[in-house]
């Protein structure tokens, strides 16, 4: 992560808390908007019951999950781009999104909806054994073998999944449906549980943030340093992959997130972890909210679209659109 | 001698048509019973998909949306019973000599209907009528309601999918006395809680079956606490097939609607 070479910038830096405070806007701006709009128009201030129940019973859980699992995935993302010093780090690279998502799909095949969470934690603490276990050489963890076996277990569970698909036939559309993601089954407990898992993976990263920075050097540096890099690799891998089976489990595969929300901040020149990590929680709450608003109004009579299908396209889109304005500073250039 | 009696027999087998005994391959599970009930022997049927459990003897050919081709042209079949174009697209339908019979209804009129035209193409016109006759009498046994019971069908819970206004559903609805208020034109429908609660349906009807497995009964779901219709729980594929099915659940609808109005 070429861009870590930036010199650190001073505390109290006045640009990080006005980008602070317009984060903290947008974040409440797109929840206003998120929570007043939907499929059915709600007078807000003039609720009847069938409103109230909408709007607290349906909306409101929703937009909360959908502002966490967006904050939980761009976390995971920052996590893993640490652990494995590769931009191109992700829930997907390391293969924890689809070992999680398969065994989603397998207690959703075999059992229902309810052991879809334990499923998606098992499915991804197992893929994350097989990448560590690949990984591994001598107590140390090696970042590019580790991409690697991501990938190759990311390709494996995908295999798994797209054979469960083949052999449940009827079940497919499904399956495809909820692997495209969405959060129509939010609910107070686990906006709870997902909360909980942001604050607590956010509020280590911020205690390990000095750490995190050293870690942009080579291992070496960073050791000399005194930074305890090999177990701070192992930490940051278990608290992504937790965040992302959760995220997983609740509301299926949502893609580009983890990718595209650090690196949009670092291209606006957010590089400090301790800048980063709360950062990256605010900016990814917005993205997921505002892709989730979208995907409950766009079509006409309540339909809804895949909330992954928006993300990929406006991520993709927004950050295609980044890398042709600013491609000479971005990381070959920088 | 001899030969004027081969030449009468051969003649005579001609003309009732079973010297002309056809192969078969049906790739729409719910196409089998039609052709059980119009008698078609189980010599004549040779492949099935391979959750069709109609014709036991006949050969599995992979499932309705994925056929083996192969296994299909091994058998060599003179005729062909396909779902929609999208399941099996006119440019595979191409590369078969066989004649292709597209059964894809979406009301019950057409299911009886497409009975008709089978019965035709397999020379059971008799048999065919027998059996149009014995459904439209199912039909008749339908008791009118004072006024249609507004209804919402669930296709899947995860993620909430209903019928659409193109689905075989809609109709069974509307023949039972109902009316489906979910009217995008469209077979499934990925739908918001929020607009299920604000269309407030008097029935809430959940399928369980391939498409919807161990659904969570809808008013233990926390986005439908607030969910006031009455809910009744159906087989999907006694309820969800465009096929014999069909006309028996339309009449179990229609009680279950009587008893909502009364």
């Amino acid at each position: 992560m070429g861009s870590s070479l930036a010199p650190p910038p001073k505390p109290g830096n006045r640009r990080e808390l006005l980008a602070l405070g317009g984060l903290l806007c947008l974040v409440s701006l797109v929840f206003v908007l998120a929570v007043s709009h939907g499929a059915v128009p709600l007078k807000i201030f003039h609720l009847d019951e069938t409103g109230r129940r909408i709007l607290f019973e349906v909306r409101l859980p929703r937009v909360l999950l959908a502002g966490l699992t967006g904050a939980a995935l761009a976390l995971a993302g920052l996590y893993f781009q640490y652990v494995m010093q590769n931009p191109l780090a992700d829930a997907f690279t390391t293969g924890a999104s689809a070992s999680s998502a398969l065994g989603a799909v397998l207690a959703l095949l075999v059992a229902g909806e309810i052991l879809v969470l334990p499923a998606a934690l098992a499915g991804a603490l197992l893929g994350l054994a097989a990448v560590f276990h690949i990984a591994s050489l001598r107590g140390r963890l090696l970042p590019v073998t580790m991409l690697l076996a991501g990938i190759v277990v990311n390709t494996f569970a995908s295999a798994a999944i797209s054979l469960l698909k083949f052999l449940a036939d009827e079940s497919v559309a499904s399956i495809v449906f909820w692997l495209m993601g969405g959060f129509q089954n939010a609910t107070y407990a686990r906006v709870g549980l997902l909360a909980g898992a942001v604050f607590a993976s956010a509020l280590y990263g911020l205690l390990r943030a000095p750490a995190l920075d050293l870690t942009a050097f080579d291992d070496e540096t960073a050791l000399s340093s005194g930074v305890p890099l090999y177990r701070l690799r192992r930490e940051l891998l278990f608290t992504g992959a937790l965040l992302t089976a959760v995220s997983v489990a609740f509301s299926g595969i949502i893609g580009f997130v983890g990718l595209i929300v650090p690196h949009l901040l670092r291209l606006i020149g957010f590089l400090r972890a301790g800048v980063l990590v709360p950062f990256v929680v605010l900016f990814g709450a917005a993205f997921m909210m505002l892709a989730d608003l979208l995907a409950r109004t766009l079509l006409p009579q309540g339909q809804e679209l895949p909330v992954g299908v928006l993300t990929s396209t406006l991520g993709g889109l927004f950050f295609l659109y980044l890398l042709l304005k600013r491609k000479r500073e971005l990381y070959e250039l920088a | 001698m001899k030969r004027g009696v081969f030449l009468f027999t051969v003649f005579f087998l001609l003309l009732t048509g079973s010297a002309l005994a056809l192969r078969i391959v049906v790739l729409y599970p719910a196409a089998s019973p039609i052709l059980r009930a119009l008698g078609i022997p189980d010599r004549e049927v040779v492949g099935v998909t391979r959750h069709d459990r109609v014709y036991p003897g006949a050969i599995k050919v992979g499932s309705h949306l994925r056929p083996n081709l192969e296994l299909i042209r091994a058998l060599a079949p003179d005729l062909l019973i396909v779902g929609s174009r999208r399941a099996f697209p006119e440019e595979t339908a191409r590369k078969f000599s066989a004649r292709i019979f597209r059964y894809d209804p979406r009301t019950l009129q057409e299911i009886l209907t497409n009975i008709k035209a089978l019965g035709e193409i397999l020379g059971r016109r008799q048999a065919a009528e027998a059996l149009v006759e014995k459904l439209s009498a199912i039909l008749s046994r339908i008791k009118p309601l004072p006024r249609p019971v507004t209804v919402i069908y669930e296709v899947s819970a995860t993620p909430l999918k209903v019928a659409g206004a193109r689905s075989i559903v809609n109709d069974l609805i509307r023949v039972a006395g109902g009316r489906n208020l979910v009217t995008v034109p469209r077979k499934h429908v990925l739908i918001s809680p929020e607009k299920v609660l604000a269309l407030a349906p008097e029935v809430y009807i959940y399928q369980v079956g391939p498409m919807n497995r161990h659904p969570i009964p809808p008013k233990k779901r926390p986005y439908f606490r607030g969910l006031r219709s009455r809910i009744l729980r159906v087989e999907e594929l006694e309820f969800a097939r465009p096929g014999l099915n069909a006309f028996s659940a339309a009449l179990k609808l229609n009680h279950m609607f009587l008893s909502c109005v009364r």
